[in-house]
């Protein structure tokens, strides 16, 4: 369960250039759930990912994760409860060229320090599961999109988070690899994850698969008056 | 710790796996690294380990040598002056040296004459015993035949000669062949090559040409009441100074040379001052600029994106620091101790092969020494703070404010 | 696969493996003076030497602390010299005395 208080982002304070992604928002998302957050370019769509996921500090605001207050903690909390909670599938796959598939599926784990077979084994183990183990040992640019797709997929799952982060995740995909991720978020779902997507593909949003539809407009949610 | 230690291993495992994406640049660099380590830790080994061997066998040299000074110039010491400097108390003994130097015009070769001291051999039977230094060319005797050094001037007769190691072979002669010497006055002199010093005694003979007091002045014209130098011994060794003080004031014109400056002069050779060694140093200091100046002239789009990357998927700013010190400190530790396991080699086991055509120069007559392995603990130690440190810093340096870019920059710089 | 932090490890423990044994080497062969260097020091006291024979190219470089005042080494100290030997040698104690206000 993701609490969101108020939540206002702004970037660039104080200058010129300062603008305003977020605007108050409040919404909850509950676990166990597909919740798709839709709207145009620069409705702000990113930025709520972003401060869910504890990548960045809202300006004002406060989120709550299963109830625990996470904006004021220090750093090094948050980014142990990041990288034990959430699993990020970015945009451009954001993969890391000149090494192989399984060093980048294993690369969220290093700094966790867990032991090197095990870690290996459930890395093979997860890329079999994306009919990927052929491809473990070739580097990231040998990748088809789908591939490099599907490795991104992998990572996000190494550290067994409850909640999956996907950021545009069908934007670089054909209309067949799009279904074929909308499998691979069914079968989230079925093993208990909450899944959080943004999207202005109406593939993603309108997909049965998806609990719950979040509509962004200028850093509100669409129907509340500015 | 254990799981300390296998994060650091992850660590080492993706930051060698990002190195080998530019294998060619980064072995480049290695070897280059490397390289610069081994110029200097062999110029380091070099010349602490013969500072070392000198201080140790120049130890045994004359406590005093007077020389007297004719216009700026060494100039024959009249026998008078031993006379009057064994006057002097405190004085134990005053001995007139005989040397000087012969150029062979035939090899190009310059040559070092010298008549041994008369009372040596004997002197030397009642204090303790010697292994041989005499030998047959080149080849020593066995440690069996404890003889005595036969190096005094009766043993080797009139006629014959006992020549270094280094003339030896620079002519290739041997023990029984005849040197033709030019005298001072024009004349042939045949003398005979009675016995050769042995190859292990190079570092001080391998020019020496020894020959009787009678031969060497009749080869120079050096008349009777004359000698090069006088080597003075005293009672006290602590009166050195105020002896020699006495002689200049005696002779003004005569110049001591106290054994400690002789040990203060080879302490202080090869000193980083000198000019070749600024000119090494200097190479070796710009080529760490060089380094320093690519690692430092800040990170590329493409690292800048690959950290973003990594604080996305949740390492900390702290495991992208650890990630940096170990991709300057595999490349620097590698490098380091290659290069001084190298110049050690080169050193003690090659005979600094590498530096043999600088230290020969223009001379013909090249002395083969083999160092004893003296290695400074404290320049060991000073080489890995100037060659590791720096550049493991100069790696992390530019990656610290890289490091402390939020993590959702990643997301940003594609996103809306 | 052997991972690639696991060999980097060993070979760097390989070097510094060597490098101990290269250290044990000069630790031993150090300890007691060799016969080599009694024979050297045997023959510098006999012979009542003053210098190594390190350069035989110039008498100043052969006998070096026996160098008079008026050798190249009163340029300043760190000018290349005529003889490349000269480049590598600092002054005698005694010269660089008379030189030290040129530094």
């Amino acid at each position: 369960m993701i609490e969101l208080f108020d939540v206002r982002k702004v970037f660039n304070t104080g200058k010129p250039s300062e603008y305003s992604a977020l605007n108050g928002i409040s919404l909850n998302i509950s676990s166990n759930k597909v919740t798709v957050l839709t709207g145009p370019s620069g409705s702000g769509k990113t930025t709520l990912l972003s401060i869910i996921g504890c990548m960045s500090r809202p300006t004002a605001g406060r989120v709550k994760l299963s109830g625990r207050e996470i904006t004021s903690l220090p750093e090094r909390f948050l980014t142990d409860i990041r990288r034990k909670t959430f699993g990020f599938i970015f945009q451009q796959h954001n993969l890391i060229k000149g090494i192989t598939a399984l060093e980048n599926v294993m690369l969220p784990a290093y700094p966790l320090g867990e032991r090197h077979g095990p870690l290996k084994e459930r890395a093979m183990h997860l890329l079999d599961r994306l009919d990927l183990s052929r491809k473990a040992h070739s580097r990231i640019e040998w990748l088809s999109g789908g591939e490099a797709q599907r490795v991104g997929i992998v990572r996000a799952l190494i550290n067994d988070p409850s909640v999956i982060i996907a950021d545009e995740p069908t934007s670089n995909l054909d209309t067949k690899l799009s279904y074929r991720f909308l499998e691979i978020v069914e079968t989230f779902k079925k093993d208990g994850k909450t899944v959080l997507i943004t999207s202005h593909d109406p593939l993603v949003y309108q997909a049965s698969v998806v609990d719950e539809v979040v509509r962004l407009r200028d850093g509100r949610l669409e129907g509340e008056a500015p | 710790m254990k799981s300390w230690i296998e994060k650091q291993k992850y660590i080492i495992d993706f930051t060698l796996s990002s190195l080998l994406r530019r294998k060619v640049k980064n072995i480049g660099l290695l070897i280059l690294y490397a390289l610069i380590v081994f110029i200097l830790a062999s110029v380091m080994f070099f010349t602490h380990a013969i500072k070392k061997e000198a201080s140790l066998v120049l130890r045994e040299s004359p406590e005093m040598i007077v020389q007297k000074v004719v216009a700026g110039r060494h100039d024959l010491m009249p026998l008078r002056y031993r006379d009057e400097i064994l006057k002097i108390r405190g004085v134990q003994a005053v001995e007139g040296r005989l040397w000087g130097y012969y150029f062979d015009p035939v090899f190009g070769a310059n040559y070092t004459l010298l008549v041994p001291p008369a009372t040596t051999a004997t002197e030397q039977a009642e204090t303790e015993p010697m292994r041989t230094v005499v030998t047959e060319n080149e080849h020593r005797h066995g440690p069996e035949e404890q003889a005595m050094p036969l190096v005094g001037a009766e043993t080797i007769g009139a006629g014959n000669i006992v020549i270094g190691n280094g003339i030896a072979r620079v002519r290739n002669a041997g023990k029984g062949e005849f040197i033709l010497f030019r005298t001072h006055a024009g004349e042939g002199m045949p003398l005979r090559i009675k016995d050769t010093l042995s190859s292990a005694s190079e570092l001080v003979s391998s020019d020496l040409i020894l020959m009787t007091e009678p031969d060497f002045r009749r080869f120079f014209g050096i008349p009777e009441n004359y000698v090069t130098d006088l080597a003075v011994s005293v009672r006290n060794p602590e009166e050195l100074s105020t002896i020699a003080a006495k002689i200049t004031r005696l002779f003004p014109d005569s110049r001591p040379i106290i054994r400690d400056e002789i040990l203060r002069t080879y302490d202080s050779i090869f000193n980083w001052r000198g000019g070749m060694m600024i000119v090494i140093l200097s190479a070796a200091v710009l080529a760490f600029v060089i380094f320093a100046w690519d690692k430092a002239s800040g990170l590329s789009a493409g690292e800048r994106r690959e950290i973003g990357i990594l604080k996305a998927i949740g390492w900390e700013t702290s495991d992208i620091i650890r990630m940096k010190f170990w991709e300057g400190a595999v490349i620097s530790l590698t490098a380091f101790l290659a290069g001084v396991i190298l110049a050690y080699i080169h050193v003690f086991f090659t005979h600094s092969l590498v530096f043999e055509p600088a230290l020969k120069g223009w001379s013909t007559l090249y002395p083969q020494f083999k160092l004893m392995p003296f290695v400074s603990a404290e320049q060991l130690t000073t080489l890995f703070f100037l060659t590791v440190v720096p550049y493991t810093v100069s790696t992390i340096v530019p990656a610290w404010r890289a490091a402390t870019i939020d993590p959702d920059a990643a997301m940003r710089h594609t996103g809306e | 696969m052997t991972r690639k932090s696991s060999v980097f490890l060993s070979a760097i423990a390989a070097q510094s493996a060597i490098l101990g044994l290269l250290l044990l080497h000069a630790a031993i062969s150090t300890r007691t003076h060799p016969p080599e260097l009694t024979e050297k020091r045997a023959l510098v006291k006999a012979l009542h030497l003053t210098d190594l024979c390190l350069f035989t190219e110039a008498r100043y470089t052969r006998h070096l602390s026996q160098a008079d005042l008026s050798t190249p080494f009163q340029d300043h100290p760190i000018s290349l010299e005529h003889f490349p030997s000269g480049s590598f040698l600092g002054a005698p104690e005694n010269i660089r005395k008379i030189n030290e206000e040129l530094d």
